[in-house]
């Protein structure tokens, strides 16, 4: 068991380590001067090299690279040009925007992906079935924008139930913070439902096709628990994989719909530092959301090591 | 006529032209009749694809739900299943069958203690709590010879052997006091020891607790051993049934006379190649007035592709144009 | 037929946007660019010159959504197919290399997987630039380790088949394997995920027009025009309608297609057991 543990720490170091070199990699081939960026083009030859050597970019590539990675472990992502402000406390300003509205995404996704996968599983090819097959078809094939200014328009502005746009923090008005982030998390949970409600429903199919659910039936047991107490218990651990890579995945920006919503979340600072070419913003970021996004999947599975005891006798394999 | 003389409560089933069909329409079970008395091991036996499973299956409302029965009568522990509701059918089986698969982990739930699977049905059918329902489970345990019941009921199924969990398996069939187990060719993926453990305990079962066993098996040899009357099928059909005595000491059907004939005995000589019965069993036309049996049949004669005559002596059925 | 209801659909969705795909190149009811100012804001009517009306610049939807097919498919399939080369070629290297290069391969693949969402695009787009090629390379490096993977494992998985290794003890030499043995054992796998690719490609595609980080005006390209209406789309509603139900017809048809061979494979592998 905490030998299955270290294997996975010690992979996901790897797979960082691994991140960090791409991301260091892909951000210096960047074209044009980071220095002649920020100094404008008005800048002396004399200026561009002065900061050259205090931005450290006068190092060989590898130096530099350890420069960086020695800062990031040190928490320190270096100062955004465009904002002006310290890369730790713009992603700190913003993490808990993006974070509420993916952990209200995924529960919406959750409740409506378990209901109609297990209801489309027990009745297979049933009017239900069909109704969750179209969900899980349309719920992947639907663009978030597009879906995102349909809500703005009609629940927003037409029947003005909810803001469209800005945040309201959770301490400042409970209330607020709720309508704030109720339509950009439906508008999320859209698209992740019909993923989750695809695994559900396969596993679930799977599960009460095993022999013990003979068994359940033979001892004459009532439908809920049949199918709450064997067949979904035996169908929770791939949905249960599959919520926390989708959960890791919001929680890392959803530049679309933040963008859609005014959020000031951490999908509207990458776009920012796309969009402004913020490479030291850019390089924290990425860094800060695949960091996260891998401990949440590390986690996610060890959890699941622990509901799921068989693991230990089932060698996990590539 | 046996069945005619005894009355109806003596016998825990009672079925009579079984027929079971796919959503296609093939036929796979066509005409069968058993009839299993109170407090005997009754075996049923054919080659794999014969329909044994499916005629035990049907008995205790485990038919996969695209295929469909019917039958003249099904009387299972007193009560006709063709009149009664499924609900009922549910709850009168849950009280009064148990049913011992095949030995797979996965009969089992793999993510449940056996404490918190083995007591549901008896919960469910009784108005006992969990606890009592536990306590139970522990003398049951120990009767099927586990030592130390209470540390048995905290593993997960997938920490016992196969011998261990096929006897948690009978432990959960015997929770309800059951009328019937139906014990679907348990013994198979069982080393030769812990097969011959397990039998055992099935005839201490039937002898303490005079429960009638439904036998299903391959092996004609085990089935000679411990039941009191069998039924040969073959290709959807029972071509045979008796007394375990009357069946072995005189078979009519020439496939159970070959059967017989193959089963290995300890005289057999090193060099000696294994009898085996030419051809297979078929999958298709099981519906045919006529013997199914012909095609391998070493006695075929013309007749029997369009009729098969009906025998019924004492209790000894079978189904051939041969007297 | 019956059982894959899912294929048919799809097909039939895929030719609808692909008959509008060929047809702008024959014809366009107007030039997809050209500005009328005082013929802004049209409703779509049917019987009139702009069957599905004009935009805030005049320009007629209908020639904007036939032109912007071009971009959409051009991008989908032009970086699908870029990534699945790279990944097929990545994917056997490291699975036929000894093991210190193949596990090299393998973790920057590992890598690539592990950025979220598109992340990794927006990165390479603002590396690549915007527009149609930064969009094809960005989305392109996205789809390499899905195949290199799929290709990896399915090598692992024939190699230590007889067949193969009857192969190797001819002599015959790992690239006469890679072609006539794994390249057509790897096919059907590699056509589903293809097609299920392109219908993640399009979204992505029309996610980073509508960031205004793919096609840049004044081009068409059906998430810019997505993108362009929104200021408008209170009082005109249908300028979002006919680009919004463009792109679900492309994802939904690809995805389709790629679910109705997977069911087919699953069967196709049920029936070999």
């Amino acid at each position: 068991m905490l030998r299955y543990v270290l294997d996975r720490v010690k992979s996901s170091v790897v797979v960082l380590l691994v991140v960090s070199i791409i991301t260091f990699a892909v951000l210096m081939i960047i074209p044009g001067d980071p220095a002649q960026l920020i100094l404008g083009t008005e800048a002396t030859t004399e200026m561009v090299e002065e900061l050259h050597a205090a931005m450290g970019l006068d190092r060989p590539l590898y130096q530099q690279y350890l420069g960086w990675l020695n800062d990031l472990l040190h928490l320190d992502m270096g100062t955004s040009y465009v904002y002006g402000e310290s890369v730790k406390s713009l992603i700190t300003g913003s993490l808990p925007v993006t974070l509420s509205i993916s952990v209200f995404a995924m529960i919406i996704a959750v409740f409506f992906a378990f209901l109609f996968g297990m209801l489309s599983a027990i009745k297979k090819n049933s009017i239900i079935d069909y109704f969750s097959r179209s969900i899980m078809q349309l719920g992947t094939a639907i663009p978030s924008f597009w879906i995102g200014m349909v809500f703005i328009v009609y629940f927003g502005l037409k029947l003005k139930l909810f803001p469209v746009s800005g945040f309201v923090p959770f301490s400042d008005d409970f209330g607020g913070f709720i309508k704030s982030i109720t339509l950009p998390s439906v508008v999320l949970a859209i698209g992740e439902t019909g993923t989750l409600l695809r695994i559900v429903r396969s596993s679930m199919l799977d599960s009460l096709n095993q022999d013990y659910m003979d068994m359940a039936k033979v001892k004459g047991l009532g439908a809920r628990k049949i199918y709450i107490k064997y067949a979904l218990r035996g169908a929770l651990i791939a949905p249960l994989t599959i919520i926390g890579m989708q959960f890791a995945k919001l929680a890392g920006g959803t530049v679309v719909v933040e963008t859609i919503f005014s959020l000031p979340g951490l999908g509207r600072l990458v776009l920012g530092a796309v969009e402004h070419r913020d490479i030291v913003l850019l390089q924290g970021l990425v860094m800060f959301i695949t960091a996260m996004v891998i401990f949440i999947t590390l986690a996610v599975d060890v959890l699941i090591m622990f509901i799921n005891p068989r693991i230990k006798s089932f060698q996990r394999g590539e | 006529m046996m069945n005619e003389i005894m009355n109806d409560a003596d016998n825990t089933v009672i079925l009579k032209n079984l027929h079971v069909s796919d959503s296609m329409g093939n036929t796979l079970v066509s005409s069968s009749s058993i009839t299993i008395k109170m407090g005997e091991i009754f075996g049923l036996v054919g080659e794999s694809g014969s329909g044994k499973t499916l005629t035990a299956k049907s008995l205790i409302n485990l038919l996969p739900d695209d295929l469909c029965c019917s039958a003249d009568e099904m009387i299972v522990a007193g009560k006709n299943m063709l009149e009664i509701s499924l609900r009922e059918k549910k709850a009168h089986i849950g009280k009064n069958a148990g049913y011992i698969p095949q030995n797979t982990v996965f009969f089992l739930h793999p993510m449940i203690k056996i404490k918190n699977q083995i007591a549901d049905g008896f919960i469910d059918h009784t108005n006992k709590n969990k606890k009592e329902a536990l306590e139970k489970a522990e003398g049951i345990l120990r009767k099927v010879g586990f030592s130390n019941p209470k540390s048995v009921l905290n593993y997960y199924p997938w920490q016992l052997s196969g011998g261990m969990r096929q006897r948690i398996n009978i432990a959960m069939a015997l929770m309800n006091d059951p009328k019937l187990i139906v014990a679907d060719e348990p013994t198979t993926a069982l080393d030769s020891t812990v097969q011959k453990q397990v039998m055992e305990l099935f005839r201490s079962i039937n002898e303490e607790l005079s429960i009638s066993i439904l036998l299903i098996s391959h092996n004609l040899g085990l089935v000679k051993n411990y039941s009191h009357s069998l039924a040969v099928m073959y290709a959807g059909a029972v071509v045979e049934s008796g007394t375990t005595k009357s069946v072995f000491e005189n078979p009519k059907h020439p496939y159970t006379q070959l059967l017989i004939d193959i089963i290995p005995t300890m005289k057999i000589k090193k060099t000696e190649p294994l009898a085996e019965i030419p051809g297979y069993v078929q999958e298709k036309g099981r519906d045919t007035k006529g013997c199914l049996f012909r095609d391998r049949c070493p006695k075929a004669m013309e007749i029997c592709e369009n009729y098969v005559k009906e025998h019924e002596d004492g209790g000894h059925y079978f189904r051939c144009n041969l007297d | 037929m019956k059982k894959n209801l899912s294929i048919v659909i799809g097909i039939i969705l895929i030719l609808l946007i692909l008959e509008m795909w060929g047809l702008s190149f024959a014809y366009m009811p107007y030039p997809p660019n050209e500005m009328n100012i005082s013929e802004r804001f049209l409703k779509p009517d049917f019987d009139s010159e702009h069957m599905l009306g004009t935009d805030n610049f005049g320009r007629d939807i209908l020639s904007r959504l036939m032109y912007g097919s071009r971009n959409v498919l051009l991008v989908g399939i032009g970086s699908v197919t870029l990534g699945t080369i790279f990944g097929i070629a990545l994917g056997a290297v490291a699975a036929m290399l000894k093991k210190a290069a193949s596990s090299v391969i393998m973790r920057i693949m590992d890598g690539l997987m592990s950025f979220p969402g598109i992340l990794l695009a927006l990165m390479i787009v603002t590396v690549a630039g915007k527009g149609l090629k930064g969009s094809i390379i960005a989305i392109g490096i996205f789809m390499i380790p899905v195949f290199a993977r799929l290709v990896y494992s399915m090598i692992l998985d024939t190699e230590n088949l007889l067949y193969i290794k009857a192969a190797k003890s001819y002599g015959t030499t790992n690239r006469q394997i890679f072609f006539r043995h794994f390249v057509p054992a790897m096919l059907p796998e590699l056509v589903t995920q293809y097609s299920s690719s392109i219908g993640s490609a399009v979204m992505i595609e029309t996610s980073l027009s509508f960031l205004g980080l793919g096609i840049q005006p004044p081009y068409a390209s059906w998430g810019l025009m997505l993108s362009e209406s929104r200021q408008y789309f209170l009082t005109y509603p249908y300028l979002a309608v006919a680009p919004g139900i463009a792109i679900i017809i492309t994802i939904l048809g690809f995805n389709l297609i790629g679910d109705g061979l997977n069911d087919m494979l699953i069967n196709r592998r049920s029936h070999d057991e």
